[in-house]
């Protein structure tokens, strides 16, 4: 119980609204894409993705590599081979129906009319192809289609079909209450069950039905037989009633309306918890699965110091940082997304010593800082002043022999530094760089630059780095 | 009368002015350093190769100073720094009426590098200060 509450604290705000946005994503998903080809591939991956987890934890190692290779390319299959039901989605006409709305046909077909005509042209021996589509785009699997945008009536499909039409041969569309297109050439299916009686009309239609979710009702010329493709399925239908059951089906209307639509609620109730369960899963074992433990060495900042003060020592520069969380985040963890910031808003000259705590470290989501190593750091400052110091040339080197530099004087003899109060108070002097003396045969003057020991001294604004050096040399005496 | 008083007031100020042996006299209790290099050694008294920049192979640096006048007995100090660091603090005692003192430091391999000698009074008033380098 004490687990649970503890538990149940530890959520943050960010992770409710991390699960139930991507929750909500995953149902937007499945309710756009339900009943097409993609949504099948899409669950077959995420089975892949799961399988390539369950074989990496087993120590399946080549599963593992193998699965992993194919999920690479995943994404890339899935854009290329699913364009169209990828773009008929977006292509939407408003953003509710991609965020909110649910997707149902807004014309509903006049099955009846459709039922009446197709037994109409079975009793006359009048070939036929009529085409229902699902949620699938055609464009790609049909071709050669003439636009008709004709409301559906039964005399308007008896005159498509009449064999003096010249659309006659191919295929009709019927988009809701409309013929969207006449004398469309299907795919031809290359099955080798089929009987031998079909024709090239049933062909099609099995063609069209094994590459789409379309429905293809087939009348048969020779025969006078009603024939329905969809997906693999091809049967004769012999009765009206029949035909109409399963048109009502493949539209999504159902005589017992009230009944699909409670169903129909149900099922997408049930894919919204399915949603939200899976990604509090994946949430989970990314946030609480694994417990480990890695460590990590960051540098501290030094924030909000006042600009009068320096920092002129700190017991560390680096703390050691033993952080918690899944194996899955901790791997992906990088550096610099860990900071180690100490306020220094409110520190006077001197030395300080802070503790630091978690309010001080900022890690990413899901990783929790178990301990920090030293708990303590002292910090140092010291006002920042200014002084003016002699500048003095470092000499180095061997003189030519019989030769003594007897003077050096400096230009500027004087050089303004700023620093940190307690250490510009141990320094009298600015040295130059070595200046080396072994080529120094006579008299004359060089630059030199000024060295700034230790590295927090800095020259005053407006002074220069270099001096010039005029030094005299004369031979040695007796 | 008046103007023999006048007369009487600017000669006394005048005789006053040249023979005030105030603030002078303050300066002449002090000796005066008139000369100080850095050499080689000394020779008869004055110094050898006076220069900045010493090798160490001659072993020695010799800091030498001059004053004058020096009114009474007087003890200086020449302080020896290597980099900013004092290496060592010697006491020489001035005679009057002029005196000329030296001190010396022994070379070492590891005395290469900038060097400053600052020679103060018994005060710590520092009268001068001669900056060289032992090199090579």
């Amino acid at each position: 119980m004490e687990k649970a509450i503890l538990f149940l604290s530890s959520i943050r705000w960010q992770d409710v609204l991390d699960i139930t946005l991507n929750g909500y994503i995953l149902f937007r998903l499945y309710v756009l894409f339900r009943g097409t080809n993609a949504f099948r591939v899409l669950m077959g991956i995420a089975l892949l993705w799961f399988l390539q987890r369950i074989s990496s934890s087993l120590g399946l190692v080549v599963t593992s590599w193998f699965v992993q290779g194919i999920l690479a390319v995943a994404a890339i299959i899935i854009i290329v081979v699913f364009r169209n039901e990828i773009r008929s989605v977006l292509q939407a006409k408003n953003l509710r129906s991609i965020f909110w709305g649910f997707p149902r046909p807004s014309v509903q077909t006049p099955v009846q009319i459709v039922v009446d005509s197709v037994f109409e042209l079975a009793r006359m021996r009048t070939g036929a192809l009529i085409v229902l589509p699902g949620n699938e785009d055609l464009s790609e699997a049909t071709h050669s289609g003439i636009r008709w945008r004709g409301l559906v009536s039964k005399e308007m499909i008896l005159s498509i079909f009449w064999p003096d039409n010249p659309v006659h041969d191919g295929a009709i569309v019927i988009q809701g209450n409309e013929v969207a297109e006449v004398g469309v050439i299907l795919p031809l299916s290359h099955r080798q069950d089929l009987p031998s009686y079909y024709g090239t009309r049933h062909r099609a239609a099995a063609g069209l039905a094994e590459t789409t979710d379309a429905l293809a009702l087939v009348v048969s010329e020779e025969r006078g037989n009603i024939t329905v493709a969809k997906g693999s399925e091809i049967r004769t239908v012999r009765e009206e009633g029949d035909l109409s059951k399963i048109l009502e089906e493949h539209i999504g209307i159902s005589t017992v309306q009230q009944k699909g639509m409670k169903k129909e609620k149900l099922e997408l109730a049930a894919a919204a918890l399915i949603s939200f369960l899976f990604i509090t899963g994946v949430w989970l074992s990314f946030t609480r699965g694994l417990d480990t433990l890695i460590t990590l060495d960051i540098p501290v900042e030094y924030m909000k110091r006042d600009p009068g003060l320096e920092i002129i020592d700190a017991s560390v520069n680096t703390v050691r940082l033993e952080l918690s969380g899944s194996g899955a985040l901790l791997k992906t963890i990088k550096p610099d997304q860990v900071k180690v910031q100490v306020d220094l808003g409110k520190v006077t000259a001197g030395t300080s010593s802070f503790t630091i705590t978690s309010r001080d470290v900022s890690l990413p989501p899901g990783v929790t800082l178990r301990s920090v190593r030293p708990p303590v750091i002292d910090v140092t400052l010291d006002v920042l002043t200014r002084k003016e110091l002699p500048v003095q040339v470092d000499w180095a080197g061997k003189m030519p022999p019989g030769l003594i530099l007897t003077e050096a004087k400096t230009t500027p003899e004087r050089m303004q530094v700023t620093g940190p109060k307690r250490i510009l108070d141990r320094v009298s002097t600015l040295y130059t760089e070595k200046v080396y003396v072994d080529n120094m045969e006579k008299s004359g003057a060089l630059t030199s630059q000024i060295v700034l020991n230790p590295a927090s001294l800095k020259l005053a604004p407006g002074g220069r780095e270099r001096v010039i050096i005029d030094y005299k040399v004369k031979e040695k005496g007796p | 009368m008046r103007k023999h008083c006048l007369l009487c007031l600017l000669t006394v100020m005048l005789v006053s002015a040249l023979f005030d042996p105030g603030p002078l006299q303050g300066q002449i209790e002090k000796p005066i350093l008139v000369d100080a290099v850095l050499c080689e050694d000394m020779r008869d008294g004055v110094p050898l190769n006076p220069g900045v920049v010493f090798p160490v192979s001659i072993g020695k640096v010799v800091c030498y100073a001059a004053f004058d006048p020096v009114p009474r007995r007087a003890v200086i100090y020449h302080n020896w720094y290597r980099k900013d660091e004092l290496n060592t603090k010697i006491r020489l005692v001035l005679q009057p009426p002029r005196w000329a003192a030296y001190s010396t430091i022994q070379l070492r391999e590891v005395d290469k590098g900038p060097w400053r000698i600052e020679i103060t009074d018994d005060e710590g008033q520092v009268l001068d200060i001669l900056r060289f380098s032992i090199t090579d």
